[in-house]
């Protein structure tokens, strides 16, 4: 107890003192800065936060972890070869493993650490400023929202997919992926993610991976979006045809409705503007397409379509494709 | 047992102040000031919420081709806007409608969908007002006065563009007044795609401005959005705005002025020569011609390009001004007054939409 004390006493007895100043002395022992492999455009470098006393390593996933020696550099400047136990590339997240004592580590639970308008402070090493033993970059922003979207990744890798805390400071920069998002009283709220493009605004996402995903990843549990995504599921049929000769981009009117199908019985009819089905807005043929594998033959789901001026909400029950 | 450590950890670390150098009540009082700027910024999404609406938009040109002029196609995703009046008008920004979507609905604050019509565009503002069918409910949110609104003071972002229900804060401070033309406000907190249309509040929650891409040197739809992520945005205010909102009501587009010269620098003396008259424009109009030197737009002298462009960008299509400019002819000073018309559609190898490369 004593000695915890002492420790907090240390900690604020700056002048300056105060709670974004004791969460970053607080974070930066447990902050490593990870090298692998450049590869063509992609960088070689991320940020990575200690899991363990006994060296395990939590950074994001990637190619740079690929090459022939990736190594991790601990807050005393200290340089060690790690190796990789574990990746996901789910949620872009991967477990390394260096052989040192940590003895400053974060104990990652999954708590929901946070809500919107609540300040953070984001550390990592973003444009590998920090060398050696010196410590990371810090940046303070709030948190944004906390959502669960799927978005595209800016390159060839696959998307990231499930619960996400979006940000307002810039870390959607190279080498800040690994880096620690955390309260003004220091406690994790996630980790920053790989740099990705939200398809929905063309934009980069600036984000953390919250504590949920990150304890599940460590306790090796398959999430529970993945279990879900894996079961197989019924082929539907709703008996639309929709305009075609635009492509798949154009907006989803129904060319013809099949006599006697759910759409017919739903008094669906040609010319109608599919606006939305089952909850998921349908833009364009494509979404329709998307949205339909979602439905379950005899379960009832409800259809909006634009007809003339009107919006009409429809009652729609699959059937199942022959 | 665990839980009484813990307990009494956290009770020795609060104490803990009152042995450090710094005094207990400047503790108190950060930790009190940063919650509850947290606390006011949830407030102020809070107050706006009922007012916040969720665009979509169905189909349109790019959804066809990849690019229309240049511009890099907007998200596929939704964007927001902001009810302004009980009879269920909406203000937005006009970036959402690049694609000129042939079909737009709204969901309002009580979550239901409704289809809603394009009135009229600002182009010089970027704004944009769409109308719903009234219904009963609409709350229409305060207005901040543009004049008592401070440089320094709390700015919070607010867009739906994210694709969540659940709208996304950023927030900053205020962090210019009186931009572009006298039209915006500039602020550092994010402005992006996510949030064009939607508010820029106060920490009450009041409506400071509508977020929209700007660039003070282009006037292209989507020049602006290269700086999402610079810490540089911009929201125009409203309150002051009752004579453009009642036009774009009336179903008028307002349009950047255009004067219609190529311009250089007047080595020789002041203000700036003109290298080449655009033909059908204010400019030709005026009778000027190549090699010719404006010297004053309404009685204010034209010094650089810079300046020109600073009056320039107070005016709009079908303003009538008054030029003043030197003859290489006969070195005599002519007045012109003649009315300014609108840009020439932008060409197709700017790329005003492109995020910036970081390698």
């Amino acid at each position: 107890m004593i000695l915890t004390l002492a420790i907090f006493c240390e900690c604020l007895s700056a002048d300056e003192a105060n709670f974004v100043v004791n969460a970053v002395d607080s974070v930066q022992p447990r902050m490593v800065k990870v090298y692998g492999a450049a590869a063509g455009r992609v960088e070689g470098y991320a940020t990575g936060i200690i899991v363990s006393d006994s060296g395990r390593i939590l950074t994001t996933q990637g190619v740079f972890l690929d090459g022939s020696q990736i190594r991790v550099v601990t807050p005393d400047g200290e340089s060690h070869i790690a190796s990789v136990l574990r990746r996901d590339r789910e949620h872009q997240l991967a477990l390394l493993q260096i052989s040192a004592q940590t003895p400053d580590f974060f104990d990652i639970k999954p708590d929901d650490v946070g809500q919107k308008g609540d300040w953070v402070v984001a550390v990592c090493n973003a444009f590998k400023v920090a060398d050696k033993q010196e410590p990371l970059s810090v940046t303070l922003g709030v948190i944004s929202l906390k959502t669960s979207i799927e978005a595209k990744l800016n390159r060839r890798d696959v998307a990231y997919r499930g619960d996400l805390v979006l940000i307002d400071q810039i870390t959607s920069n190279p080498g800040a992926a690994g880096g620690a998002v955390v309260t003004t009283e220091g406690k994790l709220v996630g980790v920053i993610g790989k740099i990705i493009n939200s398809s929905e605004t063309n934009t980069r996402l600036n984000y953390a991976v919250p504590n949920s995903v990150l304890a599940a990843f460590l306790s090796n549990e398959k999430p529970a979006s993945l279990a879900a995504k894996s079961a197989v599921k019924e082929a539907v049929n709703l008996g639309i045809k929709l305009f075609s000769h635009g492509g798949r981009n154009s907006p989803a009117y129904i060319d013809r409705v099949k006599r006697g199908s759910p759409a017919h019985k739903a008094k669906l009819r040609s010319d109608d503007l599919l606006i939305s089905l089952a909850g998921e807005k349908i833009g364009n043929v494509k979404d329709y397409e998307l949205a339909i594998e979602n439905l379950v033959p005899g379960q009832d789901a409800i259809i909006v379509v634009k007809r003339g001026t009107e919006l009409l909400r429809l009652s729609i029950v699959p059937a199942a494709k022959e | 047992m665990k839980l009484q450590i813990l307990v009494f950890v956290i009770a020795t670390t609060f104490s803990v102040p009152s042995f450090s150098q710094t005094t207990p009540v400047d503790q108190a009082k950060v930790f009190e000031a940063m919650s509850l700027t947290s606390r006011a910024f949830r407030n102020a999404v809070q107050q706006i919420r009922p007012s916040l609406v969720t665009i979509e938009s169905f189909g349109g040109v790019s959804a066809i081709q990849g690019r229309i002029g240049g511009i890099r196609k907007q998200g596929e995703g939704n964007t927001t806007g902001v009810l302004i009046s009980d009879e269920g008008h909406i203000i937005t920004s006009s970036f959402n409608f690049i694609q000129s979507p042939p079909v737009i609905t709204v969901i309002t604050g009580d979550g239901e969908r409704r289809v809603a019509k394009i009135l009229g565009k600002d182009e010089t503002r970027k704004i944009c007002l769409l109308k719903i069918e009234r219904f009963d409910g609409i709350v229409v949110p305060e207005f901040v006065n543009e004049e008592t609104i401070k440089v320094g003071q709390w700015a919070v972002s607010v867009g739906v563009g994210y694709g969540d229900t659940n709208s996304a804060i950023s927030t900053g401070i205020i962090s210019a007044k009186n931009r572009i033309g006298g039209r915006a406000i500039q602020t550092d907190a994010n402005i992006s795609p996510a949030n064009y249309g939607g508010p820029l509040l106060d920490i009450e929650g009041k409506l400071m401005g509508i977020c929209v891409p700007m660039n003070p040197q282009s006037q292209a739809v989507g020049a602006g959005v290269e700086w999402y992520d610079s810490g540089i945005g911009f929201a125009i205010p409203i309150s002051s705005l009752d004579d453009v909102i009642a036009r774009l009501k009336q179903g008028e587009n307002i349009s950047p002025a255009f004067l219609g010269v190529r311009t250089e620098p007047n080595k020789s003396g002041k203000g700036i020569r003109v290298a080449e008259v655009i033909a059908g424009t204010a400019a030709a109009d005026a009778e000027m011609g190549h090699r010719d030197v404006i010297l004053k737009i309404n009685d204010q002298p034209v010094d650089d390009l810079m300046a020109l462009r600073r009056i320039l960008n107070r005016f709009e299509a079908g303003t009538e001004i008054k030029l003043e400019f030197e003859s290489h002819l006969d070195e005599e000073t002519k007045s012109a007054t003649v009315v300014l018309g609108k840009p020439p559609a932008p060409k197709a190898e700017d790329s005003p939409m492109e995020p910036p490369k970081i390698r």
